[in-house]
């Protein structure tokens, strides 16, 4: 193999309680990252699908990327992978990510990634130290909260470590860096299926429910540490490339046009340390520094003086504060913007949140929605879910205290009915139609809550639709064109920003249309929008999962940083990629790899069940008007214009036109939505198509 | 390791032949340094002291830091590596970042580059004299890895914690800070008069080559505030009496408001 890679994959089977080694080449083709882990995933358990999430023949999958433990700009995270118990209707095979220490740490070990699967009889963790991989007793560990289970397992995996100082790992080897830990917490062991992984305070696999997929596996915790090294292919090239990459970087010292650009707004989404961290953006501030993942000149996350709300970001240090409401124009906020929770104790509430492993994103549905089934008389003392939580002090610290550990320990009747989630707490119910057509329960996109408004901001929910969770991918629409309007002094028209926008998105790039949100002939019905969607899906699958990138960072189509402001977009992700490597892809190479990716995700999914008569929004989308959000750019008589498209709603036919379009862009059966075998063979995944073909699912 | 582009040198002190082996074999008073260096921690050791007279030239050329602006990204720590040895590691860095996710600011970051000491235990101490102060170079403190036989003396006798010579477990060599001078995997010319690889790629510019020495005396005399106006406009203040900028598009002028007594 090349540069970037250890060479090999740890696989530990934890009802038989033994170790062995996957060879990385053999899925090199599939890039890294997710890319790797869903070949995986298809070689080890593809035939015998469908089975639930919960079943022991689960994967948990752990990769790393090429650019893992090296110091490509915004590529420290890491891609889980398996059954996620947190979708619905279906657990799809599906995916959340985390920053931190953990992938590199477990590159500086000697691996590329770790695939568990099984369940063991009684609690453990895994010990990986460089090349020794262990199954540890999880003893005294079980029932601890995430901070308390990483500070635990560190002191076990090296007890003669001193914060800085040097500390021998084994064989003469040593290191000053403290072990990466991922576990999940109380609400992960009793199988709460929005629990998700914590890795340091703040860094947290959030999606999917991944959390309780270790807990139905007797997994508490994977630790790394390692004294490795990466070998780069070309490090003369890579050390370049990095030099070079600054001029994108914010300038903490003498940013560009400091007059216009040093607002928190603008900070937030150009890169600016810190930002991130909004509980601590108002006063009185507590003393703090920057504090990045592995390799990110970013450094979006805080490490405060008063020790509380570290390394949170976004959702994760504001849950509290807004307890699900304002995002996509809904769900509704049930009364949850406490005016006067102080930032201190909104910080120690999300802190809460986290030890006790609770995916922050999920948790925002399952919370709005029992304020809103309380308000109905769902919930509450007495009534059909008995529940003594003090909502007449929603907001409070006191009240997310109670509401985190009942759901986390499902305490009653009330714990056991919210740790199964919004989307099934609704099936119970006999409602989840009703109020996820009406609005009132956003859960848009498998039992994920809508993130921005499916109306206007649609490769987002196309996006998210066509997959089988939220998207994520913040720095496609999001931050670059969701604020630059809002700001109320954008640095770019909408003609500049949708023309940078277009001629960085290879391969696409002779569109001029890619990033018209209107409703005329270039805009969200269009051939021009099925490219956007298809790219962004391959951009999400190679370069964001299989390449390891922070969709806070990536992709950077345009930027306030440089003088033109075009972003690093196209020219960064092959230029540190083929460094690293040692491989001569181009973009367009990389995308058609990220296009690969998808398309046997997609076969797995439909695997599990997955057909185009599913993909469909519910029927607020189509009904109910939005009620317009950020200003995007969009082609209005003629003219190229910001605009909230506030009052639209989707066309149903012309949504469904539009999928028989992508679905034929992309070499899929339009009918069904599933790959054909002439696009699978294309692309070398033969055998996919022949599992298909024995399902009766070929395209 | 490869070798590739070595900067001319000229040592201070004269050449023995010890070999790794006869250090670590023999008996006497190497036997006693081994032993110490077993069983004593760094922070107690003692650097032997230069003989009644003797100065050390000293560098021409220091890196400080801020360990306040730090965002622990270890881009410098990768940048070592991979500049000097072709391959990104942390263990293999000369500049070590350590970093405690739950710790409070500013204690959750310890920075520890090589201070290039005025009177330098590491060459001092060296029995090989592959510790050197390169005099051809700024007066770096250097270590010739063809010389060096691995038997931790100067890792021993660095009185810094972590200690800032480093043991090179591929190699089984120390190894330290030698300002850039021979880095064979990167394009740009280092030393005292070149560049550095953790200064050019640190993203918060909180590391700096400086032509005066330190304070030696303090431990901290090299952790300096390099935050100007700028920083402040972070959010990051150190001081809580101000106001971090929260508003949208262009910062607001007003003065900070003071806080109730």
């Amino acid at each position: 193999m090349t540069g970037g890679y250890t060479g090999k994959i740890a696989r530990v089977n934890l009802t038989t309680k033994t170790v062995s080694t996957i060879e990385t080449a053999k899925y090199e083709e599939f890039g890294g990252g997710h890319g790797i882990g869903s070949a995986i995933f298809f070689d080890l358990v593809g035939d015998q699908l469908p089975f639930e999430a919960f079943d022991p023949r689960n994967l948990i999958i752990m990769m790393t990327s090429p650019f893992s433990g090296t110091f490509m700009p915004g590529s420290g995270r890491c891609e889980v992978q398996g059954l996620g118990p947190g979708l619905y209707p279906v657990e799809w095979f599906g995916h959340s990510n985390f920053g931190g220490r953990f992938t590199a740490q477990l590159k500086f070990a000697g691996w590329d990634g770790i695939v568990v699967e099984g369940a063991s009889d009684k609690p453990v963790w895994i010990n990986i130290m460089n090349d020794q991989v262990k199954i540890e007793d999880a003893n005294g560990i079980w029932g601890m909260d995430t901070y308390d289970t990483q500070q635990e397992i560190s002191r076990r995996v090296m007890p003669k470590l001193k914060f800085g100082e040097w500390a021998e790992l084994a064989g003469d080897c040593y290191t000053t860096q403290i072990p990466a830990v991922v576990c999940c917490g109380p609400a992960g062991e009793r199988k709460v299926r929005i629990a998700g992984l914590l890795h340091g305070p703040g860094s947290q696999a959030a999606l999917c429910g991944y959390g309780a997929v270790f807990g139905s596996k007797n997994l508490k915790a994977i630790s790394a540490i390692g004294s490795g090294g990466v070998p780069i292919a070309d490090p003369k090239a890579f050390m370049d490339a990095r030099l070079w990459f600054r001029q994108f970087q914010w300038d903490v010292d003498n940013p560009r046009e400091p007059e216009k650009f040093e607002g928190r707004g603008y900070m937030l989404i150009n890169g600016a340390p810190s930002g991130g961290n909004v509980s601590n953006g108002s006063f009185p501030v507590q003393p703090a520094r920057a504090a990045a993942c592995a390799s990110c000149p970013r450094g979006c996350r805080m490490r405060l003086a008063s020790g509380d709300s570290n390394e949170s970001v976004c959702a994760g240090s504001m849950f509290v504060r807004i307890g699900g409401g304002g995002f996509g124009g809904g769900p509704p906020a049930a009364s949850t913007m406490p005016a006067g929770l102080s930032g201190k104790l909104t910080r120690q509430g999300n802190d809460l949140m986290h030890r006790y492993g609770l995916g922050h994103w999920q948790l925002m549905a399952t919370q709005s929605y029992i304020q809103f089934l309380n308000r109905q008389g769902i919930i509450g003392k007495g009534k059909e879910i008995d529940c003594d939580l003090p909502f007449d002090q929603s907001g409070t610290f006191a009240y997310y205290e109670a509401l985190f550990r009942k759901l986390s320990l499902r305490e009653g009747k009330f714990g056991d009915f919210a740790a199964e989630a919004a989307a099934r707490m609704a099936e119970k119910l006999g409602r989840f139609k009703e109020d996820v057509n009406s609005g009132n329960l956003r859960l848009t996109y498998w039992g994920t809550q809508e993130h921005y408004s499916s109306q206007v901001e649609v490769e987002w929910g196309f996006g998210a639709l066509l997959g089988e969770r939220d998207l994520m991918l913040h720095m496609m629409a999001n931050y670059p064109l969701h604020w630059m309007a809002q700001s109320g002094n954008p640095y770019l028209t909408a003609e500049e920003a949708s023309k940078l926008y277009a001629e960085a998105m290879v391969p696409y790039n002779d569109d001029r249309y890619l990033v018209d949100y209107g409703v005329g002939p270039t805009g969200v019905y269009s051939d021009s929008k099925v490219k956007q969607v298809a790219w962004v899906k391959h951009y999400e699958k190679f370069w964001v999962g299989a390449g390891g990138f922070c969709g806070w960072r990536w992709p950077m189509c345009i930027t306030n940083n440089t003088a033109d402001r075009r972003g690093a977009t196209p020219q960064a992700e092959p230029k540190f990629w083929n460094a690293v490597t040692g491989k001569k892809n181009t973009f367009a190479d990389c995308m058609e790899l990220g296009h690969k990716i998808y398309t046997l995700d997609r076969s797995i999914w439909i695997l599990q069940g997955r057909h185009r008569d599913m993909e469909v929004f519910p029927d607020y989308v189509y009904d109910k008007p939005s009620g317009g959000g950020s200003e995007l750019p969009m082609v209005i008589d003629g003219q190229w214009k910001y605009d909230p498209g506030k009052g639209r709603t989707l066309d149903r036919a012309k949504v469904e036109d539009f999928k028989t379009r992508f679905y034929k862009f992309e070499g899929y059966n339009s009918d069904s939505g599933y790959p054909t075998r002439a696009t699978l063979e294309k692309m070398n995944l033969k055998k996919v198509a022949d599992l298909l073909q024995s399902k009766s699912k070929l395209g | 390791m490869p070798g590739g582009k070595k900067a001319e040198s000229e040592e201070v002190a004269a050449t023995k032949t010890l070999t790794r082996r006869d250090f670590l074999v023999t008996g006497g008073t190497i036997v006693a340094v081994d032993a110490l260096i077993a069983t004593t921690p760094a922070k107690a050791a003692v650097p032997a002291p230069a003989a009644k007279g003797d100065a050390y030239p000293q560098s021409k050329g220091y890196l400080v830091y801020d360990s306040k602006k730090c965002a622990s990204c270890t881009t410098c720590m990768l940048s070592c590596s991979l500049t000097h040895y072709g391959v990104q590691s942390l263990s293999l860095s000369r500049i070590q970042i350590m970093q405690d996710s739950f710790g409070k600011f500013p204690y959750d970051i310890k920075m520890a580059p090589c201070r290039q000491c005025e009177t330098p235990p590491c060459v001092i101490n060296c029995p090989t004299n592959a510790a050197f102060i390169d005099t051809k170079n700024g007066n770096v403190r250097r270590i010739d890895a063809k010389k060096c036989i691995g038997c931790k003396t100067c890792i021993a006798m660095c009185p810094q914690q972590p200690h800032r010579t480093v043991w090179n477990h591929v190699d089984s060599k120390a190894s330290k800070c030698d300002l850039c001078l021979e880095t064979p995997y990167w394009n740009e010319k280092g030393g005292p008069s070149g560049k550095q690889a953790c200064v050019e790629s640190c993203p918060m510019k909180a590391i700096r080559f400086v032509a005066q020495m330190p304070d030696q005396t303090q431990t901290d005399g090299y952790d300096v505030n390099m935050r100007n106006e700028h920083w402040t406009k972070l959010g990051l203040v150190d001081d809580s009496r101000l106001v971090p900028p929260v508003a949208m598009g262009a910062p607001k002028s007003k003065p900070a408001p003071k806080p109730k007594e």
